[in-house]
């Protein structure tokens, strides 16, 4: 045994096998000499296969020292430069993993700079791909994607001729100058800028005292656009005042707050301390280091611009700053003067949004934050906050998790959409909670309780999906929360906000779940909030109760319901309700529509696909009793309302599928809430999450529809058959369905206005034990809550009309062009390659 | 062509169950290791427009409400189909979620697959689309093969494996049996 220990040591590495193992291997190759090598060779996959997984895994093993890891891959590959499927591979990688893994750019530009002084040939060959995919997406506007170059590009500044990255930032600025002088509601030049001041930076720290003069200039032309508010910053404000004292709710734009936190680094000296620099290399390398300070050099190939650049394929909004950890008395992130706010959340945000496939990842780079920023920039990872206040500057006090943990909630809340569903943030919030629960869990308790606090003022389209995400991630999580601490404000009138959002967040867990469960996870004052109807499975039927009128009828409707018998069958006890209810003074129609409705969801109570089936059967009926009068109309959403009272979420889905039957339509639903609901309740409904829910998702509807068909008819248009001949049809069907969704909106902003202004009489009379002048105050300000979600919606929708109708009109003209070209007897391909550039910007978004 | 592989695997793809299934059905093998595996699949995959899911692993108690209410999150739903039992009819632990569009499909698998409903780890799967008679298990006993020899006790599934229990049954059984017979004459 004494002789194979010395061997395996001489081999060079892995003396801590298992005997199994080295006894199977020793029975293999009896042979001492060749023993250390030829388990190397056996181990090791081809360099190619290496050269992937080094760079793919870079920088993540926070105990390996950056130099080293970058030095060993670079020689690697350049030991190995006579490997062709290497060298094919290199260049596609980096850049693709630029792009894909975006906290490694830097570290692959170091890779790509200690290669370079082995075989200069690699950076050409890097940056003429680099420079034509650059060109392909800046004519597509794809706009991270050109960030993500233009930073892999920064970082690779010292290795290039000249000014280097200036002058396509100088290009791009002048069309960002263009656009903005064009229109005050260009959003192209805004995002331009934003792109300009996130690459500065890398630059700065690739190649340092070079380039501050050149800096300073760029910064100078900046500021006018960086520090304007932007027109339509008021759109995408996350915070909503209550008044004008209301300071606290006020956010800060992005470029305008980037502009600034550069300016302290330009004064500083450039510092830029979280930016890591894995290209230095420490002092005992001194040989490496003036190596690459005089690396050789090259030219970066001419980049262009296009003239007129398009938005791509994402609307473009301006941007505000947004965190979660702000009012705190330690700092457990970087404060918005400081460029690391921006910095780490720009690449944090843009390794959440890229890597939407994978949630496991970005969570896991996420917890990881630390290992791709400068060593010290954080805090030891999972310090708990308390201990933050014992750290002595210039110990950082950023904790990663924090750092992480706000990054997302910026996209969760972020106006007027984040880029992917809000679910995938919610994902991302449990996978990062399962991969290490005791440094996030904490992070999370306190962000809940900073949106909490301030929930009064944040807009309420964001209360909603703060509801979503707590209810849902508490779900994955055995619902545990401490309850106990909002104790006090279980006996707050249901109008106050965080009454409200205890019951919508309490409501949205049972939906997840059951009302047993979640009561055993509630302290006993919440108990109360949660009624034995909930515990009950299915609604009783009211109709059981003889003292009800029409309760014979309700039940005979039932049984023929449940016999399936033929409508005929049923008309005659609808016509007996009809002439009793007139004998009653009642509306016959309506009630004969509640006995039959109530009936109809009765005979389907046992779950969802019953009552879908049971609507199905009757749909005839039903829609004819919608055609029938309004008051019928809203009798069939009140009676659906009512009888699932207990169990919102299931009356949200009837009358999602009711409104696919075209049974009710949009504005009954509207109505009904607004109007007749919030009316009969003095507000109240507007206090109430699910209701919230319900005409949100109505007007969702209505807005897909309408972007659905908008897109239908561009997407119709080619360049090989030109306009579809059914276009005139189509665009007038569009023009409906566009008008109905405005009136949509005026019917809604008129229904809410009379609340928000308190106009609304109901509110005067006050019946409860509510004070009526804070009654009134309380109702106003829903009023005003919902209008603003809603006059935002409205907005939106304008904007994206006319964004979709610049595209058509480009289209047509294209395929228009097209035909002009074909007749002319160009060639086939010419056409191909132009009419795909045009289609690649008009791809159907959503 | 999809372009290369990515640096990062995709959530949005089928699982080995259904490429393993499929593969062996079209007698080919794609897998290759290195370079890019997209290459190879067909024009006509069958899943190329799925808009239908597979979800595995529910409780036997988990509603259709319950499943609506999470699986919305990606979007509209089409159509639920409740697994059930062959023979009782009752839920036995997997459902089919239909959408509207292939894309909530796929973000369902991103999104959903692998968190939490009615607190069990789910397993979502992109399926060629429901046919009748897919409701019903196709275990022995009427549930699903899985629950069949399962050896862990899994309340919200049941228990232990319907085989496994009817074997202690019939121990039981045969030693109530034996017990009885104690001390009669044979």
């Amino acid at each position: 045994m004494a002789d194979y220990d010395r061997r395996s040591g001489g081999g060079g590495g892995g003396g801590g096998y298992n005997g199994r193992k080295r006894q199977r291997y020793r029975d293999d190759h009896d042979d001492d000499r060749r023993g250390g090598n030829q388990r190397r060779r056996l181990n090791e996959a081809p360099p190619h296969v290496r050269v992937r997984k080094q760079l793919l895994n870079i920088a993540e093993n926070p105990m390996r020292p950056w130099h080293e890891e970058v030095k060993s891959t670079a020689d690697l590959f350049t030991d190995n430069w006579e490997d062709e499927r290497l060298r094919a591979n290199f260049v596609d990688l980096v850049l693709q993993l630029s792009l894909e893994q975006p906290l490694k750019s830097p570290f692959l530009a170091a890779v790509v700079l200690v290669a370079n002084l082995n075989k200069p040939e690699i950076v050409d060959m890097l940056l003429a791909q680099l420079v034509s995919n650059l060109e392909s997406r800046l004519r597509d506007g794809e706009w991270r994607d050109v960030k993500l170059y233009l930073k892999l590009l920064a970082c690779l500044q010292s290795c290039l001729e000249g000014e280097g990255v200036f002058p396509v930032l100088e290009e791009l600025f002048a069309r960002a100058v263009d656009l903005q002088t064009a229109s005050s509601e260009d959003t192209i030049g805004t995002e331009l800028v934003k792109i300009i001041l996130l690459t500065l930076p890398y630059v700065m720290v690739s190649a340092p005292d070079q380039w501050q003069q050149k800096a300073a200039d760029l910064m100078d032309k900046t500021e006018i656009i960086a520090s304007e508010p932007h027109t339509l910053q008021a759109l995408i404000e996350p915070y909503h005042a209550e008044n004008e004292d209301d300071t606290a709710a006020i956010s800060q734009s992005l470029i305008g707050l980037l502009q600034s936190q550069l300016q302290n680094e330009a004064n500083n000296g450039w510092a830029l301390a979280c930016l890591p620099r894995p290209w230095e290399f420490p002092l005992k390398d001194v040989e490496m280091q003036s190596r690459l300070s005089s690396p050789p050099k090259h030219t970066l190939p001419p980049i262009s611009v296009p003239q007129t650049v398009v938005a791509g394929p994402r609307p473009l909004f301006p941007e505000v700053y947004f965190s979660v950890y702000r009012e705190q008395d330690v700092e457990s992130v970087p404060p918005v003067s400081n460029a690391a706010a921006s910095l780490i959340r720009d690449a944090l945000l843009d390794t959440i949004n890229v890597l939407d496939y994978n949630r496991h990842v970005p969570a896991r780079q996420l917890i990881e934050v630390d290992c791709f920023f400068a060593p010290r920039t954080f805090a030891p990872r999972a310090t708990p906050f308390d201990l933050l206040r014992n750290f002595e500057p210039p110990k950082s006090t950023w904790k990663p998790e924090d750092v992480a943990v706000d990054a997302v909630f910026s996209q969760l809340f972020q106006l007027p959409n984040p880029e992917h569903k809000l679910v995938y943030f919610h994902s991302v919030l449990t996978e990062a909670c399962k991969l290490a629960p005791a440094a996030i869990a904490p992070s999370l308790g306190r962000a809940i309780r900073y949106f909490y606090r301030n929930n009064h003022h944040l807009d309420l389209e964001l209360v909603n999906r703060f509801m979503d995400w707590f209810s849902h991630h508490l779900s994955n999580f055995g619902f545990t929360w401490k309850w106990t601490e909002w104790v006090e404000d279980v006996d707050l009138p249901d109008l106050h906000p965080s009454k409200a959002f205890i019951r919508g967040a309490i409501d949205k867990e049972i939906r997840l779940s059951f009302a047993q469960r979640i009561k055993n996870t509630l302290p006993e004052p919440y108990q109360a909030l949660i009624g034995p109807e909930k515990e009950k499975e299915t609604p009783d039927f009211k109709f059981a109760d003889d003292k009800i009128p029409f309760a014979a009828e309700g039940r005979e409707i039932a049984t023929l319901l449940r016999k399936k018998a033929s409508d005929e069958e049923i008309q005659p006890v609808i016509e007996r309700i009809h002439a009793m209810a007139i004998d009653n003074n009642l509306d016959p129609l309506v009630a004969s529509t509640h006995v039959f409705v109530t009936s109809v969801l009765h005979v389907g109570s046992k779950s969802l696909s019953h009552v879908l089936a049971a609507i199905e059967r009757t749909k005839d009926r039903l829609t004819d009793i919608g055609a029938s009068s309004e008051a019928a109309r809203s009798q069939i959403l009140t009676s659906v309302m009512e009888y699932w009272s207990a169990h919102s979420g299931v009356a949200i889905t009837i009358v999602e599928k009711l409104l696919n039957y075209s049974i009710l339509s949009p504005s009954v639903v509207i109505n009904w809430a607004l109007v007749g609901l919030a009316g009969k309740t003095q507000g109240e409904a507007l206090a109430q999450g699910h209701i919230y829910e319900l005409t949100f998702n109505t007007v969702m509807k209505v807005t897909g529809r309408v972007r659905q068909l908008v897109n239908k008819r561009i997407a119709a248009i080619t360049l090989d058959k030109g306009v579809p001949a059914d276009d005139a049809e189509t665009a007038a069907a569009i023009e409906q369905e566009v008008g109905a969704m405005r009136s949509l909106f005026k019917d809604i902003e008129d229904a809410l206005v009379a609340f928000a202004t308190g106009t609304k009489d109901e509110i005067m009379e006050t019946t409860d034990g509510l004070d009526s002048t804070e009654r009134e105050r309380l109702v106003k300000r829903w009023g005003e809550r919902w209008l603003r979600v809603y006059r935002r919606r409205s907005a939106i929708e304008e904007a994206y009309l006319i964004e979709r109708e610049k595209e058509r009109e480009k289209k047509e003209a294209a395929a228009a062009a097209a035909a002009a070209d074909t007749k002319l007897g160009e060639t086939a391909a010419v056409l191909d390659r132009d009419g795909d550039v045009v289609l690649g910007n008009g791809g159907i978004v959503s | 062509m999809r372009g290369p592989r990515p640096t990062v695997d995709r959530l949005d793809r089928p699982s080995a169950y259904y490429s393993n299934r499929n593969r062996r059905r079209n007698h080919r093998d794609s897998r290759d290791g290195d370079g890019d595996d997209f290459k190879n699949e067909e024009e006509n995959d069958p899943l190329k427009d799925a808009t239908t899911l597979y979800v595995g692993n529910l409780s036997f108690y988990t509603t259709e409400e319950q499943v609506y209410e999470l699986f919305s999150k990606c979007g509209e739903i089409k159509r639920l189909v409740m697994g059930l039992d062959r023979i009782q009819k009752t839920p036995c632990g997997f459902c089919f979620v239909e959408y509207y569009t292939h894309q909530d499909a796929l973000d369902c698998m991103k999104y959903i697959g692998g968190t939490k409903l009615d607190e069990r780890i789910i397993r979502t799967d992109m399926d060629p689309g429901f046919e009748e008679g897919r409701q019903y298990g196709r275990g022995k006993s009427g549930g699903q093969v899985r629950d069949e020899y399962r050896e862990d006790y899994d309340e919200g599934r049941g228990g232990l494996g319907r085989a496994i229990q009817a074997d202690r049954l019939r121990d039981t059984e045969k030693q109530d049996r034996d017990d009885g017979d104690y001390g009669r004459l044979k």
